[in-house]
């Protein structure tokens, strides 16, 4: 182990920590502060000439101060003359990409208008809604045009925040399971994504009792090649929830016979419908609900209800990335969700601590990570993590 | 057929001055929209096509968040990037992180010059900035930097709102100095000099002056005002020394901290500050605030830049 330094930024000191002692390492000290006027200040108090630095900053709790932080540090370490910095990324900063936020981010918006008991008392009903917020633009169709015609231009962050991350020197990039893996062509620079499924199928083969009998779930259509590939190597079966925005509908016909199970009004527009379509057999069996990421968590918890309604005995969330914002986790304590599974990826003390050990168990990725480092720092292959995990 | 036009972009948080500059140029701001998700991720669309057009961002940065207002303001430059503007003009008047431009301890980073990079990586064009806190900071980008001068702006408010006969112009600390001394020689005053030992940042320590400045009328001019406690140690120096009375000329008044709680209880008269940076709350909660609309300049440095025009001679005049 030459030439080693790892850095931590604010928003994971237990997991560098973790990662740190996995290495056998002292933690190097940064000393990160913030004027009064919000600008950040960072001093690396230990001399990094010539070492091979790693970086450890999440995409979690107030994103834009930790990716300033990570980018601040990146550069004072290459202007301190350090041979290579590494950023490590568990969870990416902005990888999701809207295709219009009035359409595509809807199910990622809070419903912080409606409160917690609201939620309580019309708990089947209205877990997707709130298309309010400030409007500056005016109405849009569902495919963004305006009356004009005129389909208004998004942003596309993830270019951006690539080209950001070598601009202030990177020279490699780690991370975890990337919500879209075109991401790493964005990089000019090299950039290993890890893969968490190794160790999801540990957990299932471990921990769910008869696995080969359970069914692995993909919440909606985008994770469906997940949640196939840890199902394939499984020999298990498959299901997947597909969800059909914004229906247009007569109220008379309400309870066509074509949505099935959940359907959720919007409070807003009462003939506009979400509606959510199980495809496969779920009656009886444990269900395993895949995914990379849980914001809000509208998808995961109305994909629960949908199993729980299909005949599903039990639900089992595993899920890489739990972000957790707004009421996410008010949703998860009154959904149908049976236990969730999460790494600390993103710290998770806080959630554990709302849902209570017994529903939310938080599964340990600072080995992943350390051994990613030592064998970055080795130059040896990391590939054998993809397949393998740790 | 695509016209070429100034369009004006400004993101939702402050449009106090966009609107300004927009109603002086006679323009109405692109609708646009920036939205923030419950993790504080950002996106930002635009209502109009702004292909083969000249886009001008305006981005007031203030007190607080910073680093919010960065980001934003690169995804921002990045949206017109990719929907094809000829060219994206940033005028950032209080340029963020301006006082970490140099590497002052082992292992410090230049954060002004990622700032710089940042922007250009981003996709901006051109930034039009308002008295940078080193002007060496041009240095640091590889596309145009216009430095405009608050100067001549708080020329003209000197003389319609002091009686400036009597007065002396102030610099707090060594590195204003010059700024001092050429708006001395703007006005024909006198001018005298604070010498400070700073112990930490935000921390001032001992003060002594240099200059006389007996029965005048004292003007501290700076380029900006953090918590404000140098500028209130400043007029207890100052009056100290027999002044008349003190007040305080500042460019960017960013006001953090317990700023507002300094001013009041010191000995200023008042506190000019342009509005390069936003601070309308602030106004009610301390009435010794002034403010400087630049408003004027920056239109007038929109429409000399789209029309390819000398931008040198607002360093000199203030348009009205």
């Amino acid at each position: 182990m030459r030439d080693l330094i790892v850095l931590g930024g604010s928003s994971l000191p237990t997991l560098t920590r973790l990662i740190c002692r996995n290495l056998t390492l002292e933690k190097s000290r940064v000393e990160q502060k913030k004027f009064s006027n919000g600008e950040i200040s960072i001093e690396i108090k230990d001399s990094v000439r010539g070492k091979d630095v790693f970086i450890i900053q999440s995409g979690c709790g107030h994103v834009n101060d930790n990716f300033l932080e990570l980018l601040i540090m990146i550069s004072a370490c290459k202007t301190s003359s350090a041979k290579r910095v590494t950023a490590v990324l568990p969870f990416f900063p902005y990888s999701r990409q809207p295709e219009n936020p009035k359409v595509a981010m809807e199910h990622r918006e809070s419903v912080a208008a409606q409160g917690y008991l609201a939620s309580l008392s019309a708990k089947s009903k209205t877990l997707a809604t709130n298309d309010a917020g400030i409007d500056f633009l005016g109405e849009v169709d569902e495919n963004g045009r305006d009356n004009s015609g005129y389909k208004q231009w998004v942003s596309q962050n993830g270019t951006v925040i690539a080209k950001l991350l070598m601009t202030a020197g990177a020279d490699r990039c780690i991370t975890m399971d990337l919500h879209d893996p075109q991401f790493q062509g964005f990089f000019d620079i090299l950039v290993d994504n890890l893969y968490l499924t190794p160790l999801f199928k540990r957990y299932i083969i471990d921990y769910v009792p008869e696995y080969k009998d359970c069914v692995i779930v993909s919440p909606d259509s985008g994770g469906a090649k997940r949640a196939t590939s840890i199902a394939d190597s499984l020999g298990c079966s498959f299901a997947l929830i597909h969800k059909e925005r914004k229906i247009k509908v007569e109220p008379a016909g309400l309870g066509s016979p074509v949505l099935r199970a959940s359907e959720s009004v919007m409070s807003t527009n009462a003939t506009t419908i979400n509606s959510s379509m199980l495809v496969g057999d779920v009656k009886d069996r444990v269900c395993v609900l895949i995914d990379d990421l849980a914001d809000t968590c509208t998808t995961i918890t109305r994909a629960a209800l949908v199993l729980k309604e299909a005949g599903a005995s039990y639900v089992l969330c595993l899920v890489t990335h739990g972000i957790f914002s707004g009421d996410a986790l008010e949703k998860v304590l009154i959904s149908d969700i049976d236990k969730f599974v999460t790494t600390n990826s993103i710290p998770q003390a806080e959630h554990s601590r709302f849902l209570g050990e017994k529903r939310f168990e938080v599964l340990d990725v600072s080995r992943i990570f350390a051994e990613a480092i030592r064998r970055i720092n080795n130059g040896e292959s990391v590939s054998m993590l993809f397949d393998h995990g740790w | 057929m695509s016209s070429n036009s100034i369009k004006l972009l400004a993101s939702d948080v402050h449009r106090g001055l966009a609107e300004l500059v927009a109603s002086r140029l006679g323009l109405k701001l692109t609708p646009s929209e920036l939205k923030r998700d419950s993790t504080g991720e950002v996106t930002f669309s635009i209502g109009e096509s702004v292909r083969d057009e000249d886009i001008f961002i305006i981005c007031q940065i203030g007190s607080g968040v910073v680093n919010d207002r960065v980001l934003e303001l690169l995804i921002m430059i990045n949206a017109c990037k990719t929907a094809s503007a000829r060219r994206i003009t940033v005028i950032l008047p209080n340029f963020p992180y301006a006082r970490q431009d140099r590497k002052d301890k082992s292992r410090a980073p230049i954060t002004a010059k990622l700032m710089a990079d940042m922007l250009t990586t981003a996709g901006c064009n051109h930034v039009i900035t308002m008295d940078l806190h080193a002007s060496q900071i041009q240095g640091f980008f590889d596309v145009p930097v216009d430095n405009l001068y608050a100067e001549p702006s708080v020329v003209r408010y000197i003389r319609e709102h002091v009686s400036y006969k009597e007065a002396i112009i102030i610099s707090p600390d060594a590195g204003g100095a010059k700024r001092a001394a050429g708006l001395a020689d703007r006005l024909d005053l006198n001018f005298a000099l604070i010498h400070k030992e700073r112990a930490r940042a935000n921390e001032v320590s001992r003060m002594v002056l240099v200059g006389d400045v007996t029965d005048k009328i004292c003007i501290i001019v700076d380029d900006m005002a953090d918590t404000c406690g140098t500028l209130a140690k400043a007029a207890e120096v100052l009056l100290d020394n027999n002044a008349k009375e003190v007040i305080a000329i500042v460019t960017h008044g960013i006001l953090s901290g317990n700023a507002i709680k300094n001013i009041n209880n010191s000995k200023l008269k008042a506190i000019v500050c342009t509005n390069t940076v936003p601070f309308e709350e602030k106004l009610d909660l301390c009435p010794k605030l002034d403010t400087i609309d630049i408003s004027g300049v920056l239109a007038e440095a929109i429409r000399r830049l789209h029309n390819g025009e000398s931008i040198s001679y607002l360093f000199k005049n203030a348009p009205l």
